[in-house]
């Protein structure tokens, strides 16, 4: 099945990448892999089976008439010509990702370190006030040093942001499979650093009213929960980033199922619902926090809020595949 | 063996796909399939030219498409499947009438086959 997705990959590397050219391509695929799967039902080889469908395909340019693209076909022959979009390959797929993660670490890192500044503070109040606010500033700088350093980390990897690039099917296929083991990963570390924002204001409970330990210890939860979630959001957002590239006006690589693009949703209700779900939030955030004027505990609405999202959008969902 | 020839053929695909579509509603594979089968394997039509086909004849409003399941339960891979319309089934008979009148006319030159 590869081999024909490359085939077809192949064929249509010329194309724009409309919606027109994606449906086409969708559904030739289909045609393709129900062929293939009938020849090896069949008992057929998979090589003469692949060979079948391919020799069978036909002629893309007859379809480019049709589909009112001859035009295009020559002008995205003329613009790659003219500005030749870089190919990504599956070492260097991968070598960015692993330079992802680096930077993700250092990032995460940062804004943990911009966090529990504070907690310094605290912690040494009792012991050495001047020595918790030197400690509150080498943390900020620290934070703020790693932060600059993982925007050097991927200084190599800037040309994906201004120049065309692409990637082919196996390289796409392997990121996806990444993207898919990371999945646990990423949710461990969110669900993990949500519960720590949550949780935080606990030691407190326990502490006397003396205690430097337990709100010190505040900051440290929070800082470390939001470096799980960042670590967790901008290593996903790498595979991301990698499976986006050959989107925009650009030939394409990717296979839209039929009627599968857009999310859909079960009604016009749940559709509202779901748009107007943040706006509702922050009215809630802000009328909760005025009346009580506890500012330092209400911001919890916001963790909470981002987790029953989740569940409300999978509900509001309609089911598809 | 003779092979049929794309160029003879050509202006009869869209009758032939819509001649599958008159008696149910089908998928790509399943009239590409139907059209081997109903030829006896003599007739293997080219994906891009059963892909174009239904581009041309759904703006022509000859077919229309939908989504659905091979599987009524649901369980089946999702396909884009083809119906055809009133002025689809108005454009197959002038099609057949069509032909008649051709086959009628190449008969005639073709009968004795050369001897």
């Amino acid at each position: 099945m590869e081999t024909i997705k490359n085939y077809l990959e192949t064929m249509f590397a010329s194309l724009p990448n409309t919606a027109e050219v994606r449906k086409a391509k969708a559904e030739l695929l289909q045609m393709m892999e129900d062929k293939y799967n009938e020849l090896i039902s069949e008992g057929q080889s998979e090589n003469t089976a692949v060979g079948t469908v391919i020799s069978e395909f036909g002629n893309l340019d007859e379809l480019a008439d049709d589909l009112g693209l001859s035009k295009e076909v020559e002008e995205t022959r003329a613009k790659e010509s003219e500005v030749p979009r870089r190919q990504i390959s599956m070492d260097e797929a991968m070598a960015y990702l692993a330079n992802n993660t680096k930077k993700s670490i250092f990032r995460a890192i940062g804004v943990m370190c911009c966090i529990i500044a504070v907690g310094w503070t605290i912690l040494f109040s009792g012991i050495s006030p001047v020595g918790g606010v030197c400690l509150m500033f080498v943390s900020i700088a620290a934070g703020v040093g790693f932060i600059v350093y993982s925007n050097f980390v991927d200084a190599d990897w800037k040309f994906m942001n201004t120049e065309l690039c692409r990637v082919d099917m196996a390289t796409a296929a392997a990121v996806k499979e990444r993207k898919r083991s990371f999945e646990s990963v990423r949710a461990l570390c969110v669900t993990l650093g949500v519960v720590l924002c949550i949780i935080c204001w606990v030691p407190n409970l326990f502490a006397g009213r003396i205690s430097t330990f337990a709100p010190a210890l505040m900051f440290f939860l929070v800082g470390f929960g939001v470096l799980l979630i960042v670590y967790a959001s901008n290593v996903y957002g790498g595979f991301e980033k990698l499976l986006q590239i050959n989107d925009i006006n650009v030939p394409g690589a990717s296979y839209d199922a039929p009627g599968n693009a857009p999310v859909k949703y079960k009604s016009k209700a749940a559709e509202t619902v779901v748009a107007i779900y943040w706006p509702l939030v922050t009215c809630a955030y802000l009328i909760v926090s005025f009346l009580t004027f506890h500012w330092e505990l209400t911001w919890i609405i916001w963790p909470i809020a981002a987790v029953l999202r989740t569940v409300v959008v999978i509900n509001c969902r309609a089911d598809e595949e | 063996m003779v092979e049929i020839s794309s160029d003879v053929i050509r202006g009869y695909n869209d009758t032939i796909i819509l001649s599958i579509l008159m008696k149910e509603p089908s998928y790509g594979y399943g009239i590409s399939r139907q059209i081997k089968e109903i030829s006896d394997g003599k007739y293997a039509i080219k994906e891009t030219t059963l892909y174009s086909a239904f581009t041309r004849m759904e703006k022509n409003r000859y077919i229309e498409s939908f989504i659905a399941d091979e599987d009524p339960k649901g369980n089946g891979k999702k396909r884009t499947y083809y119906r055809i319309t009133d002025e689809g089934k108005a454009y197959y008979g002038t099609k057949c009438e069509e032909w008649d009148v051709t086959r009628e006319v190449i008969e005639k030159f073709i009968a004795d086959k050369g001897e």
